[in-house]
């Protein structure tokens, strides 16, 4: 009966634990660029997070060669020449939520979020805005923001034709299902 | 606390370990000064070429009265090349090169195998085939204008910056090129190729190739096609600058008949422009 009783406390803590895990493998990433002959924009969907609702942290991450761009040779230029997505293939934010968010209570709630932006191998200290939706219990966040090309040292050629804006605005939204630890 | 935050970014470290093996660009551009490359055009895409050389720059035929070859044209390639699908392409091009009766080519490239950026695929292969006429001059029939061309590509992208490939390939003439006693119909070549950017848009690239062949050992008067030139990259554009000794631009002619060499000042001037065209429409624009 101890023993038993031990088993259905660890499962109950582990059940617990895992219940404030939130992860999201689709999340919509979009970069756009406002340019003098053409807006260069490219999203893609297969974004990474994971929440911790009782930690607050939250985590993003996005394979830079999976950003889908217009026109083909567009692509190749973003990811050989400004990205070089061969030495980095992730760009990568690690943060923490400053609010505590009820999760039980339907809502939008603006948050933001403090930790480390990664993108093209460098690392920046970012605040970043965005907001919380909760709806029947379902955990959303969407975020827009700006990375500058300098801050990650992503250099501009003066000679392609195409030329990308020296920052360029991403937005992110994301939808969390609970993560459920199966061993 | 500590055992959370592990928690959370071991899950996501978890997360994030697949899907960074994608296929890599090896070259800019699917073609060089000589020989063509393992780039292959994407689906949909038109790439629009004019290849250049102009005539000698000295020797006798150059120096100041063609203003070092300026004045003379010694071939002049334009071609289409379009996407059927990523990695296969259809080519249609024609060279001037008078003396044989210009060329009309058409081929078709398959793009094999991509290097990967985990290094499960060390190599780039391509395949490509492709079938010359010569619409002009005088032949006693229709099959002496036909020509064969097949080669496989095997390309690597060593760093950032270098890149190097080989080309083995097989050339087949109905009509030997020139057609004199001796020469052979079937010419085994190998290219090579090396590309080393210098800036992010700007490369250098050296491109070789020599035919396996005892009469062109034999024969004074042929040399091996070696072209030196630089590559620039504008996002839609390219432009080669270069310097060769090979008269032709087409395969089927400089494997076959290059009898220009750089001691004797048969080196010249040239260029590529290409342009390339999408025509994917934003309508058509769906990222999943």
């Amino acid at each position: 009966m101890r023993y038993i009783c031990i088993i259905l406390l660890t499962l109950f803590n582990i059940t617990k634990t895992d219940q404030d895990l939130y992860t999201c493998k689709n999340a919509r990433i979009t970069l756009f660029s406002k340019a003098l002959i053409e807006d260069i924009k490219a999203t893609t969907s297969t974004g990474v997070s994971v929440f911790n609702a009782e930690t607050g942290e939250l985590n993003f991450s996005a394979l830079i060669s999976a950003f889908q761009f217009e026109k083909a040779f567009m692509q190749q230029h973003f990811n050989s020449d400004y990205m070089e997505s061969d030495k980095f293939p992730r760009a990568i934010f690690k943060g923490k939520m400053q609010e505590h968010i009820d999760l039980t209570r339907d809502g939008i709630y603006p948050v933001s979020v403090v930790g480390e932006l990664t993108v093209h191998g460098v690392t920046q200290k970012r605040t970043i805005q965005g907001s919380v939706t909760i709806r029947n219990g379902i955990i959303s966040m969407a975020s827009e923001f700006m990375v500058k090309c300098a801050d990650h040292h992503i250099d501009i050629p003066q000679i392609l034709f195409y030329h990308i804006a020296e920052s360029i605005k991403v937005t992110v939204s994301a939808t969390y299902n609970p993560y459920k630890n199966i061993p | 606390m500590a055992q959370k935050t592990s928690t959370t970014d071991s899950l996501f470290n978890s997360m994030n370990n697949d899907g960074s093996k994608g296929p890599i660009t090896v070259f800019e551009s699917p073609r060089f000064i000589l020989t063509q490359s393992t780039e292959t055009i994407k689906k949909n895409n038109l790439n629009v070429l004019v290849i250049h050389r102009f005539g000698d720059a000295a020797g006798n035929l150059g120096g100041g009265k063609t203003f070092f070859g300026l004045d003379a044209v010694a071939d002049v390639y334009i071609g289409f090349e379009y996407g059927l699908t990523n990695d296969l392409n259809i080519d249609i091009g024609r060279s001037t090169i008078p003396t044989v009766g210009g060329l009309v080519s058409a081929q078709l490239k398959y793009a094999v195998l991509h290097q990967t950026s985990d290094g499960s695929s060390p190599l780039a292969i391509s395949v490509l085939g492709q079938t010359g006429v010569r619409p002009y001059n005088t032949y006693s029939s229709f099959s002496d204008r036909m020509s064969y061309f097949a080669q496989a590509i095997f390309a690597r992208k060593f760093s950032h910056s270098f890149a190097f490939q080989v080309a083995p390939s097989i050339l087949y003439d109905n009509l030997p090129n020139p057609n004199v006693p001796g020469n052979e119909n079937t010419i085994f070549s190998l290219s090579a190729t090396a590309r080393l950017k210098v800036t992010k848009l700007m490369s250098v690239v050296v491109d070789y190739a020599h035919p396996f062949s005892s009469f062109r050992n034999n024969n004074a008067g042929f040399s091996d096609p070696l072209g030196l030139g630089i590559q620039v990259v504008t996002g839609g554009h390219v432009f080669t600058l270069n310097v060769t000794n090979s008269r032709a631009v087409s395969e089927m002619n400089y494997l076959s008949n290059t009898a220009s060499d750089f001691g004797r000042g048969q080196y010249r001037l040239g260029f590529t422009i290409s342009r390339m065209f999408d025509f994917n429409h934003k309508e058509k624009y769906n990222p999943k």
